[in-house]
């Protein structure tokens, strides 16, 4: 891999990290939803430099073009736009338990990080099928047809159980 | 590339994870948990170059679950927010033991 | 593979430049005199009532979600579009087309089976008014 790759690589991990911390700490819900959408947005550009064009389609589309949409929704239909809700943030104790929870994963993965251990085996590489889209095609309406099915249930629960708990009652 | 994009995928995580644990607005931690599949999903990804197709198939459903649960979960904040007019999560423990 | 991206890179590099600059050089060179007329939300329009923040109907969410919920199911037409060919074809495809007698109903089915799961959700909506706007 190049230097160009490499280091846009880390150029669009390291802005992705940055602004899910400034997600995080925002306390007004709109600039938090903003900053989580930025932080799809490089999702979306790491997967197409790992060759997953498709998906990274689908993550702008799907998660910061729909469900980042409907959250900012409710945001406004909710009115709570306003970042004056200093209570937002849980108090000391819970804080620090959080801070610790956060260090001992944080440490786990420097762990891992250093530790190479067997190098993981790579399988021999399918038979791929020509075309960024029918490689994940391929698989997904013959292996997991069954899953692709089923998913369409998912969803018809979903909107069920959406209108169910959304919708006025009629008096 | 997939040793990177592991360790991105585990800090995005860990933010998420202090982002549940320290927030009290519903919404923010319904967008917190989204980080998080993210961060999974950042991980099938890269773990797909060295295993085979399969993770990006797997991608697929994650989304399509994280949509459903979107629909449904903002539905219920909504309707929390009928009953308390906000959505702070000190005032939902009808269920608490 | 990914090299064939250079120029939605570009793209995007030129479109952050682009507004750094011109939000940074209007504030450089901007000289700031502001009167009530200049600070209203439409100068020289009528005065705006009320608050721009102001609660919305939950009319709009059933939209919204409706919504996300169907674009889930673009996300699998995609895909089924474009692997529509092999899928109707019992055999793998030569040259790009299926030999004669071996054409299967097999893709289309798959794909009517799902839709149709998600038009008794779209009836439902439907039946119950969620889609009414009064």
């Amino acid at each position: 891999m190049g230097l160009f790759y490499t280091f846009h690589f880390y150029l669009f991990g390291v802005i992705a990290i940055i602004s899910a911390v400034a997600f995080v700490t925002r306390r007004s819900p709109v600039a938090a939803a903003l900053w989580l959408v930025n932080t799809m947005f490089c999702l979306a550009a790491l997967y197409v430099m790992m060759d997953a064009q498709f998906i990274g389609a689908i993550q702008v589309l799907v998660y910061a073009g729909a469900i980042m949409v409907v959250f900012l929704f409710v945001v406004m239909l909710l009115n709570l736009g306003h970042a004056s809700d200093v209570t937002d943030i849980v108090g000391g104790k819970t804080k620090l338990a959080a801070g610790l929870v956060g260090l001992l994963l944080l440490a786990e993965v420097f762990v891992l990080w250093k530790d190479d251990g067997a190098p993981a085996p790579v399988p021999a590489q399918q038979e791929l099928e020509p075309g960024v889209i029918d490689q994940v095609a391929a698989p997904l309406f013959r292996e997991y047809l069954l899953a692709f099915e089923i998913t369409s249930v998912l969803l018809l629960a979903a909107i069920v159980g959406a209108v169910v708990l959304a919708k006025r009652r009629v008096t | 590339m997939i040793q990177e994009a592991l360790f991105f995928s585990a800090v995005l995580f860990i933010i998420g994870v202090i982002g549940v644990l320290t927030r009290r607005n519903a919404i923010i931690i319904f967008m917190c948990v989204e980080l998080m599949l993210n961060a999974v999903n950042l991980s099938f990804v890269a773990l797909s170059r060295l295993y085979g197709i399969a993770g990006q198939v797997f991608v697929i459903f994650v989304m399509t679950v994280a949509a459903a649960e979107a629909a449904v979960g903002l539905a219920i904040i909504i309707s929390i927010f009928r009953h308390h007019e906000n959505v702070d999560l000190r005032n939902i423990n009808l269920m608490r033991g | 593979m990914s090299r064939t991206y250079l120029p939605v890179l570009l793209l995007m590099g030129f479109v952050v430049f682009n507004a750094i600059l011109m939000i940074g050089l209007s504030h450089l060179t901007m000289r700031s005199r502001p009167t009530p007329v200049k600070q209203s939300a439409y100068e020289s329009g009528i005065p705006a009532l009320g608050e721009a923040r102001e609660r919305f109907s939950v009319k709009f969410y059933m939209v919204a979600m409706l919504f996300i919920i169907f674009d889930i199911e673009t996300v699998f037409l995609i895909p089924w579009g474009a692997y529509f060919r092999n899928l109707s074809c019992a055999v793998p495809l030569t040259n790009g087309l299926c030999p004669s007698g071996q054409v299967s109903m097999f893709g289309l089915v798959e794909m009517l089976v799902f839709m149709a799961i998600l038009i008794v959700g779209l009836v439902y909506v439907w039946k119950k008014g969620a889609l009414q706007w009064d």
